[in-house]
């Protein structure tokens, strides 16, 4: 059984690094020249199918030295396929460089999706399982006085649906900005309960909650490799100073031979609030 | 465990009966005339008869048997006045002896009956003992001297880190260690992450590091044993001891309860570095909270010469917290309960019963949040040991030991309201029990030799459903079992042996061989321990480790027995290694054993060491080379790669220089070859995140450490009534930029580009403690 505890963890690292700004006066950061070996580029698949109205993408592009400048080469001219158990299957065409659109496929709640792409040679392929929807009910703003003065967190509310395992993946958008923070639950231990839960700001990658900005949350119902992808990609990027992994790894990809990234068939619902 | 007694009894007798001469046993303690303390490794030996000659055990006793005869028993000790006492043995006789400190602390003639060579002629090799006298003088971070901080100077000891008071063993990860308090197993040594250890110095007599050919009455950890002994307190009169530091202080106090009977000691110490926070002008730093403390207490009552019963304890807390909003304390509780019984002049009995207690807790009272995570090991442990000098030739040890281990992984408990579930994950019992035998044999001057077995089972109890998993971490099977029953149960043969040849007066070569298991195994992914790191035990999924580890050295001495050389090397395979699978999940998981990987590891290594031990100027130079590595399957494809602990050289140079009499000067260089680690080969986009390209674990290197501390300590005043000191400490001298952490992260002023960031801890550390004593 596993527990969620996101934010009990989040607790503790903050409490670590807390520990460390206090206890280490003398602590401080430069920026340094390491060395890293050159590799030969990895394909990064980003793919996404929901039960939304198409079209829908996927995204292909490769991975850069570290010393290099953060645009990632696109990778062209691949063969990209999806199908779903009912038989239906779509080539799907290059709208922009990297970017593979569908124009025909539906994605439909209970389908198990198969996505294989075709690039340099390679053959890679991922399978992944639309779930049911669950409905959002409602967005609450809590605002909460903490030692650095009062902060606003965004709760979202549903009910979990009793007997399956649901895993969740939550998007916040602020003033239709995406922000980067990832958020992910399962219901091991709720299972079928009415769900009240945080989204915590997640440092600085996040904008502060004011009076008057508007705040979307989309909720994903995904599949348990998508859900293990997301939370050992959040494990990547969250880890703080003292707490961080001794052995950090790529996150756990459902795609075959090697390629980083994911394919996600999920259902969507989402919801708006305005701050006040 | 009948039959075992009965055998080793036989054995006992036949040894007897083939020495069965007319001789007679002297035996006795050594002890401090000013405190009455029993002196642990004191050395007994007989003017007439050169080649013989013993040290008193772990509880100050020693007994040797000789023809009929007068002789001139004399008993040293070092830093202490060797004591002659002139003995007409026509019988059994006990002789006890009381060493007075030297009167001078600089040391000038060497007595030609002193013992010096002991590296020499002693058996024992991979062992390090520390004196206390000496930690005093060397610098260490914020001025509080530190067993755990001095052994990381010795040879094939090495820092889990900066400050770090974990430490790594001929390639031994830190869980490996068998740390020991009077006997108690200590599951976390570390105060505040580690920069202070849980061992306040003040409260500590002795204290023994075995690196390898571990005596076969210690087993349950893979690379080594720190056994540390606390004091048992001034039987003859009241003092009081202390120290003033800028961020901790500690205080002692001990004396008889019945003079020359009984004494007590207690050590308090608190670090105070919260109390600055309230004269922060940030309300939000004032409410935080960040400290420690710790309690050493020990009773000792002599009821006669025969019998003496021990009771001590320790117990210790950090405390850290954000007003009362959220908070984690964490800390051991260790006891024992020791009687020494001299069954007959040969035949030394110590019984404990010994508990012990690490846990942690966690609480957040922020709105919806209300809760607190609560984990604890506990261990109830009852040991049995006998010590038996059949003649000058010959000594036994045996004994038996069984330990209950109670574990909670962990538990949420929440208030009503909270947006948190409550959980509890399964408790874990297990029983560990142990019987061994050791035989010290000397058959000659020159040649001398040891050998022992250990026997141990290990057996996971239920009640609760047990899983076993394939390789993908799917449960296959789930079998439940009732409380108290049997779940697994691993049995090991754990043979040990250690040989001395003497070449001639100053040089011997060693060599020894020990297989090691360990049943309890610390699942920790972190890059510096953390108070959360989760211990569990052996399993249906999880295998005993298994370490071999043979080792060989050269020991030189030179100039009178002034300067000591040793060389050591060491190869040593282990199996049933454990690592972690991409992505583990270790914490709140009662599925944490489905994410392990498991394997064989390999560590080989060569250590050199030239200490000199007496003069105005002494110290040390160690250097060791060495390789670690784990092969594991699922890990850089099944190859063998550098452990996270990996370290190719280190060096420690250690020198201490007493001006005058009121003043030393120190200073420790240490150089290390930075730690395997894992750094990303590239980079790439995804979900709107930039994301490292990992490639290999542990394929790159953190960038040499080194770093020179300085010290200086100021006698004030030194009488018979009062004694006081300042200490002065320099940490990180000229203020090298060591890595604590790299990290590569988006360059804030440039979106298009990532730069890798440096985190240095501590650059210039000075600090300043007064010392007293009355």
């Amino acid at each position: 059984m596993k527990i969620d505890i996101f934010k009990y963890k989040s607790t503790l690292i903050g409490i670590f690094n807390l520990l460390l700004v206090v206890l280490v006066f003398s602590s401080c950061e430069k920026v340094v020249n390491i060395d890293l070996n050159s590799k030969d580029p990895q394909i990064v698949i980003e793919g996404n199918i929901n039960d939304q109205p198409g079209p829908y993408t996927i995204k292909l592009t490769n991975t850069a030295n570290f010393d290099e400048l953060n645009n990632f080469p696109s990778v062209s001219g691949a063969s990209v396929i999806i199908s779903d158990d009912f038989g239906n299957s779509e080539t799907l065409t290059e709208t922009s460089a990297g970017i593979y659109s569908t124009s025909t496929i539906q994605g439909t709640i209970g389908r198990t999706y198969t996505l294989k792409v075709t690039a340099n040679g390679k053959e890679y392929s991922a399978v992944s399982k639309m779930s049911s929807s669950v409905i959002l009910d409602t967005l609450t703003i809590v605002t909460e006085q903490t030692p650095k003065g009062s902060n606003k967190t965004i709760y979202v509310n549903f009910i979990d649906p009793i007997g399956v395992d649901n895993y969740y993946r939550f998007i916040k958008i602020i003033n239709g900005v995406t922000q980067k923070s990832i958020y992910v639950e399962d219901d091991l231990l709720k299972d079928g309960e009415a769900i009240n839960q945080p989204l915590f700001a997640r440092g600085q990658d996040e904008t502060k909650l004011k009076p008057g900005y508007n705040v979307t949350i989309v909720m994903q119902s995904v599949d348990k490799n998508v859900y293990d992808y997301f939370r050992t990609l959040l494990q990547l990027s969250s880890s703080g100073l003292i707490n961080q992994s001794a052995s950090p790894a790529n996150p756990l990809s459902n795609i075959s031979n090697g390629a980083l990234g994911y394919f996600n068939a999920c259902s969507v619902t989402s919801k708006t609030i305005i701050v006040q | 465990m009948k039959h075992f007694l009965k055998i080793t009894l036989s054995i006992l007798l036949v040894s007897q009966i083939v020495s069965a001469q007319t001789k007679y046993t002297i035996s006795g303690f050594v002890r401090d005339a000013k405190t009455g303390e029993e002196l642990i490794g004191a050395s007994i030996l007989i003017k007439e008869m050169p080649a013989i000659g013993t040290t008193t055990n772990a509880y100050g006793f020693y007994s040797i048997s000789i023809p009929e005869g007068t002789y001139n028993i004399i008993s040293q000790f070092i830093g202490f006045d060797l004591q002659n006492k002139q003995l007409k043995l026509n019988g059994n006789t006990v002789q006890n002896f009381t060493l007075s400190e030297k009167a001078t602390k600089l040391e000038e003639i060497v007595v030609a009956a002193e013992k010096k060579d002991e590296n020499i002629t002693k058996n024992l090799m991979s062992v390090e003992k520390i004196n206390i006298q000496e930690i005093k003088n060397i610098p260490v971070i914020f001025g509080e001297k530190d067993i755990l901080k001095t052994i990381q100077l010795l040879p094939g000891v090495k820092s889990a880190g900066e400050g770090n008071s974990g430490f790594y063993i001929r390639g031994g990860a830190a869980d490996q260690n068998l740390i020991l308090l009077d006997e108690a197993i200590v599951y976390n040594a570390s105060h505040l992450l580690g920069f202070f250890s849980v061992f306040n110095a003040d409260a500590i007599k002795d204290v023994t590091l075995y690196k390898g050919g571990q005596p076969a009455e210690y087993g349950g950890r893979l690379s080594s044993v720190l056994d540390i002994k606390t004091k048992d307190g001034n039987d003859k009169q009241y003092g009081v001891e202390g120290g003033l530091g800028l961020i901790s202080s500690r205080l002692k106090i001990d004396g008889p309860i019945v003079k020359d009977k009984g004494s007590f000691t207690i050590n308090g110490r608190r670090s105070y570095a919260d109390l600055f926070l309230k004269l922060a002008k940030d309300s939000a730093m004032r409410q935080r909270k960040l400290y420690f403390y710790d309690f050493n207490a020990k009773v000792n009552y002599r009821i006669n010469e025969k019998n003496r019963i021990f009771l001590s304890g320790y117990f210790g807390k950090d405390i850290l917290g954000f007003g009362d909003q959220m908070g984690i304390d964490w800390g051991n509780k260790t006891g024992t309960l020791r009687w020494n019984h001299v069954v007959s002049s040969k035949l030394f009995s110590n019984t404990s019963l010994i508990f012990s207690n690490y846990d942690y807790n966690i609480n957040t009272r922020l709105a919806g949040t209300d809760g607190e995570i609560v984990s604890r090991i506990q261990d109830y442990n009852i040991k049995q040991d006998f010590q038996y000098f059949s003649n000058t030739k010959s000594k036994f040890k045996f004994g038996l030991n069984s330990i209950y281990h109670k574990i909670i992984p962990g538990a949420i408990i929440t208030k009503s309201d909270s947006s948190i579930s409550e959980l509890n994950l399964k408790h874990k019992q297990a029983l560990e029990n142990a019987i061994y035998f050791t035989h010290e044999l000397k058959p000659s001057g020159i040649f001398s030799f040891e050998y022992g077995i250990r026997f141990t089972s290990f057996s996971t109890l239920g009640a609760g459903d047990f899983y076993t998993y394939n390789s993908l971490g799917e449960t296959i099977d789930t079998a439940s079992y009732t409380k108290g029953e049997f779940v697994t149960t691993y049995y090991n043969i754990e043979p040990r042996f250690s040989a001395n040849f003497i070449l001639n007066e100053k040089s011997s070569i060693k060599a020894a061989y020990g297989r090691n298991t360990q049943n309890l195994h610390l699942l920790s992914n972190s890059t510096s321990g953390n108070p959360t790191d989760l211990w569990i035990p052996s399993s249906n999924n999880v295998k005993p480790e298994i370490a071999d580890q043979i080792s060989m050295g050269y020991f030189r001495n030179f100039k009178n027995n002034a300067f000591e050389f040793s060389t050591e090397v060491y190869y040593k395979y282990l199996q049933n290694q454990i690592d972690y699978k991409d992505g583990a999940e270790l914490r709140f998981n009662e599925n944490a054993e489905s994410q392990l990987l498991f394997g064989t590891g390999r560590a080989y290594g060569i250590e050199l060491f030239l200490k000199k031990k007496y003069g105005r100027f002494n110290g040390w130079v160690g250097y060791t080379f060495a390789k670690t590595e784990k092969k594991i399957a699922g890990i850089n494809k099944g190859e063998y790669y550098p452990a996270k602990q990996d370290r190719t050289h280190d060096i420690s140079i250690v020198g201490i220089y007493e001006l005058s009499k009121k003043l030393t000067v120190s200073a420790t260089w240490v150089f290390y070859t930075g730690n395997a680690v894992t750094f990303p080969s590239g980079k790439y986009e995804v979900a709107g995140q930039l994301v490292n390209y990992y490639t290999e674990r542990n394929g790159y290197r953190m960038p040499t450490y080194h770093r020179l501390d300085l010290g200086l300590t100021w006698q004030r005043k030194k009488t018979e009534k009062f004694e006081s000191s300042w200490n002065f400490s320099l940490y990180n001298a000229y203020g090298r930029e060591n890595a604590y952490t790299i990290t590569f992260q988006e360059d804030p002023n440039d979106p298009t580009k990532t730069q890798a960031v440096q985190t240095t801890l501590f650059r210039w550390v000075p600090s300043i403690t007064y010392n007293f004593k009355f």
